[in-house]
């Protein structure tokens, strides 16, 4: 099967000198849930950005279905983008509008000329988006304004919103690094659920080990820019674990005792 | 089957914004439709602009003693002005607080009185301050200092305002006197955006300061007017420069400053 | 010898000693190239206090026939604020999107566009009008341009400054989406960044109602030149009277920008 997203020796170094990727290489394929982890600045959200070209990388190739990214430009770089749904650690919404509105701007790479400026939806696109709102449980919010949300509520938004891009594959950098344990559990249950369903590719960049052991189907070991893990969960194992994040599986886990590390595993 | 149109917008967004939008627009028509410029004249001028600052680079430094003296003149009431009104400021501000001395009628004089000195702009006060000291230093300190210090009052009270109201009964409970409590509690709470405003006044200040000149004050200003009056567009231009590099070091450092407080 | 007990951190007491220090030289200093002292004001209390008495009270009303043309100059003058900073507004909004590098599509440009308004912005309204009535000639046009300029500066570096706080994270996850420039503008930056905007437009219409009586006093027409010509020949009751006008005029109109910027912030 041809893989959805290639990299080929990816580097990118930022002007400041900072080498935040090196040689990287990996493929996706269809249905596939990787998490990528590794210690604050290794490089993971500058990766994920590099897929949509929200940051432009300085050697190597991003192929996404195809086509190279770093070569498309204007109109192309949107169409490409517009395949590609991205979810945000801070939601990014625009909260002073509605919450229909925010899940609306997913058809935005869709629509041309002045209908798209004014933001004047078609009557298919807002009944998707109100189905996908009651998919995900606010259909009662749907004309709020998005600031009047909880924190895990402005999420599901923002998934809805990269769901209605009709992605053939998800980003998502850190989504539940703002979020308290119970929200943080929707939000995966959802995201593994909505990828599942349509057969969406997903790439989480995650801080918690073990939500990334529970969901993905494999995971991406990132650390100062290369990658040093890549293989399904089962395999990662303490050694791998001290080597991505240069400290020991213990020091990792908050109040971590013997005990909370079997059930982790077990998890797995 | 619903075919009705379904609203995305939200059900409680600003409504007060899109009207507030049209009557601007409205009221800017009926302005310049009462302004009555000619735009015609106007433009066909237009090429005249560049010849000015054609001009106006042609720096010409033979005068530079005049100007760099007045241009230290011009700073230095600048930074005077802003000292004396610094210390009024803040003597008044704590008159026109009503948290300090709990006073309603007394803070409210001080404000209303104040309100009415910043009302009218500052060239006004200079020009009346000329008529009354003569030419110097002085009239352009003290006409400065009448809307600064009317400025600082008013904010400087603003800040104190601002203090929550339980610091200051923590103090009144121990039997503390309300000078100290000012001194003690409330000035020391509020230096940090006393540095801020005082920052923020400085590049006015000295902006206005420039531009006394204009009104027959003296200082850089008036080397500005009199030179572009007297067609030496070179001496203009470096004055006019070294406005700029002045009031664009005042902006920078102070930039610094605030990042320091916060 | 005992050591003295400090009462606040160290560093921010060195910090508040060195600006008592630095405040104190600049005094000095200051005073001294000056000449300025403050005796001199107090010693001509006396001058000061008969020039109020007699020449400036009681205010009176210049003569019946001209007082429809100061009520006149008073709405030049609003209307000179009025539309210069609107215009400068529209204009600066347009700019100021190519002023943030977050935000506009060239960023390599935000540089510049910041550089040309801190240019424009640092130069006083006056100046820019003297530079002007050298090649436009005087009139209300001119004293227009002048207001249009410093405050399309100014607009340009607050509307950047307010883009880049509320609306950068918005604005990457539209262009996430694929979302063209002016699309971004639209469904991102405009409804998140209009109220912080008017907010701004609402305090330069304050400082330009002042700065254009200014600007009318050196031959920009308005209020500013009637009070300029009262006080040039020495009919002080009549100015005082004009000032009053004057006075109401900006009190007038900080209190209903402070009720508008309250509705707009809601």
């Amino acid at each position: 099967m041809e893989p959805i997203l290639r990299f080929e020796h990816v580097a990118k170094e930022y002007p400041n000198g900072v080498h935040a990727l090196r040689d990287v290489s990996f493929e996706v394929k269809e249905g596939e849930f990787i998490s990528v982890i590794g210690p604050s600045g290794s490089g993971k959200s500058t990766l994920l950005r590099a897929i949509n070209r929200l940051i432009p990388i300085s050697g190597g190739r991003v192929i996404l279905d195809g086509r190279s990214v770093s070569d498309q430009k204007g109109r192309n770089l949107r169409a490409v983008r517009r395949e590609v749904g991205m979810i945000f650690q801070n939601y990014n919404l625009v909260y002073s509008l509605s919450v229909l509105q925010n899940v609306l701007h997913g058809r935005l790479g869709y629509m041309k000329g002045l209908r798209g400026i004014f933001g004047r939806y078609s009557e298919n696109d807002k009944k998707e988006a109100l189905a996908l709102l009651s998919e995900m449980g606010l259909e009662d919010f749907c004309c709020n304004r998005a600031s009047d949300l909880s924190g895990g509520q402005k999420q599901r938004v923002g998934i809805a919103r990269a769901i209605m891009q009709k992605p053939k594959l998800l980003l998502c950098d850190e989504p539940i690094a703002s979020l308290d344990p119970s929200s943080s559990k929707t939000i995966m249950d959802l995201l593994w659920s909505m990828t599942k369903r349509r057969g969406i590719a997903c790439i989480v960049n995650l801080h918690q080990l073990d939500v990334a052991l529970k969901y993905s189907t494999r995971i991406i070991g990132l650390s100062k820019g290369e990658i040093v893990f890549d293989g399904a969960p089962e395999r990662l194992d303490d050694t791998m674990i001290e080597e991505i994040y240069g400290t020991s599986r213990e020091n990792l886990m908050i109040g971590g005792t013997e005990d909370d590390k079997a059930d982790t595993v077990n998890c797995a | 089957m619903n075919r009705e149109k379904i609203s995305v917008k939200c059900r409680q967004r600003n409504r007060f914004i899109p009207g507030f939008l049209i009557g601007v627009a409205v009221l800017t028509v009926i302005s310049l439709l009462y302004l009555k410029i000619d735009w015609l004249k106007m433009a066909s001028r237009v090429p005249d602009i560049g010849g000015v600052f054609w001009e106006l680079a042609h720096l010409d430094f033979s005068n530079m003693d005049l100007i760099f003296s007045s241009l230290v003149e011009t700073v230095s009431i600048a930074v005077l002005s802003l000292l004396y009104s610094l210390l009024l400021g803040i003597l008044f501000g704590m008159l026109a607080a009503k948290n300090v001395f709990k006073h309603p009628i007394l803070s409210a004089a001080v404000q209303s009185f104040f309100t009415f000195l910043r009302a009218v702009p500052t060239p006004v006060w200079v020009l009346l301050m000329l008529v009354c000291l003569g030419m110097g230093p002085e009239a352009g300190v003290a006409g400065l200092c009448v809307h600064t210090t009317a400025f600082f009052t008013k904010s400087f009270a603003q800040s104190f305002e601002d203090i929550p109201e339980e610091t200051i009964e923590a103090l009144e409970v121990t039997g503390t006197g309300r000078l100290s409590i000012f001194f003690n509690a409330v000035l020391p709470a509020s230096l940090g955006q006393i540095v801020a405003w005082a920052g923020m006044r400085l590049e006015t200040n000295f902006s206005e300061c420039a531009i006394l000149g204009m009104v027959g004050a003296g200082g850089i200003g008036y080397v500005i007017s009199n030179s572009l009056q007297g067609y030496d567009y070179g001496t203009a231009g470096v004055a006019i420069l070294l406005v700029f590099l002045v009031a664009y070091m005042i902006e920078r450092v102070f930039v610094r400053i605030k990042r320091k407080f916060n | 010898m005992t050591k003295r007990i400090p009462l606040i951190a160290r560093d921010l007491k060195r910090l508040y000693t060195g600006f008592l220090i630095a405040a104190v030289l600049l005094f000095i200093v200051c005073s001294v190239l000056t000449n300025f002292n403050v005796m001199t004001l107090i010693a001509n209390g006396d001058a000061f206090w008969e020039f109020i008495t007699e020449d400036f009270l009681p205010p009176a009303l210049p003569k019946a026939d001209r007082i429809p043309g100061v009520l006149s100059s008073v709405l030049v003058t609003l209307a000179l604020a009025m539309s210069a900073t609107t215009v400068a507004a529209v204009f600066a909004f347009f700019v100021a999107l190519f002023g943030s590098e977050r935000v506009s599509p060239f960023p390599r440009l935000a540089k510049l566009v910041r550089g040309f308004a801190t240019f424009l912005r640092n130069i006083p309204a006056l100046v820019w009008a003297f530079i002007l009535f050298s090649s436009l000639g005087i009139g209300t046009g001119v004293g227009f341009v002048a207001l249009f300029i410093t405050s399309f500066a100014f607009m340009v570096r607050a509307f950047v400054e307010t883009m880049e706080d509320v609306s950068q994270d918005c604005v990457e996850s539209l262009q996430a989406v694929g979302a063209s420039f002016p699309q971004r503008v639209t469904q991102a930056i405009l409804p998140s960044c209009l109220s912080g905007f008017l907010s701004w437009f609402l305090y330069c219409v304050e400082v330009n109602i002042r700065a254009s009586t200014i600007v009318g006093m050196v031959g920009g027409g308005g209020v500013g030149l009637t009070l300029f010509s009262y006080i040039k020949s020495f009919q002080y009751d009549i100015a005082l009277s004009i000032i009053l006008l004057v006075a109401v005029m900006v009190i007038v109109v900080d209190r209903v920008t402070g009720k508008l910027r309250k509705e707009i912030l809601k």
